[in-house]
């Protein structure tokens, strides 16, 4: 399973005054890269916001950890969707706009969505320093 | 007498009521009512949705409205479905509210360009607009 993101160049957030809302709608906008096996549900759509996909996912990951035997990822600007099925210790990913179903074990889903918040949360304090120091940021990624 | 001029305050009070409601109406920048509150469309979200999903918007992945769609109209239909469509709870954490409501015609294109009947409307936990796209 690979997950990863491409952030877009953005220089005219004030990285201090954020508010969940502008992560989860309007800003650190991208593109989800997302391969399970042999199935390609990568979306690059440009406006994708790359915290809010983050934060959900890490939502998702403890729900199925938590007994959830599915999870559905809604993308905020279309009616879009990434579905996670758990089955004992695999997951079952198919998404509205890809075809087929790809299958992970639930702790690769859950290292990979763990690591993609971690990358994210890295690139976006090393090019915007106080953002380290924003609320919803750190609610968000999990800043430490 | 008394009876008059409790008549006359009667309708005073009437005008008065009716155009404090006009200014509300006029004077907030569109403005739509929902059953139990309202909800605001700023201009902030105005151009956030008219970037993904305006008719000419080059955004892909994204819903867009049908040719012809105005502010105007994309606030009639707001208001409707808002106040007739599906609410449910944001999702993931999301905070507010989306509001859906199938139209039964044609308002937009899916994104794989097929025709789209409904609306979805995100609106923030102060009612205000956060997105809106066809689907």
């Amino acid at each position: 399973m690979h997950l990863d993101y491409q952030l877009k160049e953005d220089s005219e957030t004030d990285w201090s005054s954020v508010t969940e809302e502008d992560l989860r709608y309007r800003v650190a906008l991208g593109n989800l890269i997302f391969h399970v096996g042999n199935k390609d549900f990568s979306a690059a759509w440009d406006w994708i916001p790359l915290v809010d996909l983050a934060a959900s996912l890490a939502e998702i990951v403890r729900k199925l950890e938590g007994g959830s035997a599915s999870q559905t990822f809604e993308f905020t600007e279309s009616d879009a969707w990434i579905r996670f099925e758990r089955k004992g210790e695999k997951v079952l990913v198919s998404t509205s706009y890809g075809e087929g179903e790809g299958e992970s074990s639930f702790h690769a889903v859950s290292e990979a969505v763990k690591s993609l918040r971690e990358r994210l949360q890295a690139e976006l304090i090393g090019k915007h320093p106080q953002a380290a120091h924003n609320a919803a940021v750190r609610k968000l990624l999990g800043v430490a | 007498m008394n009876l008059r001029l409790r008549s006359i305050l009667f309708i005073a009070l009437g005008f008065l009521m009716t155009a404090g409601a006009g200014v509300a109406q006029t004077t907030q920048y569109g403005q739509v009512r929902n059953n139990a509150d309202q909800v605001t469309l700023t201009r902030w979200a105005l151009q956030h949705i008219m970037a993904r999903h305006w008719p000419d918007s080059t955004a892909t992945g994204a819903g867009k409205f049908q040719a012809g769609t105005t502010e105007a109209t994309l606030r009639d239909m707001i208001n409707e479905a808002v106040r007739n469509g599906h609410a449910r709870h944001n999702t993931h954490g999301r905070p507010g509210t989306i509001y859906e409501y199938d139209f039964q015609h044609q308002i937009g294109t899916t994104i794989d360009g097929g025709p789209a009947t409904r609306l979805r409307i995100v609106v923030s936990n102060r009612n205000e607009v956060i997105t809106a796209f066809p689907f």
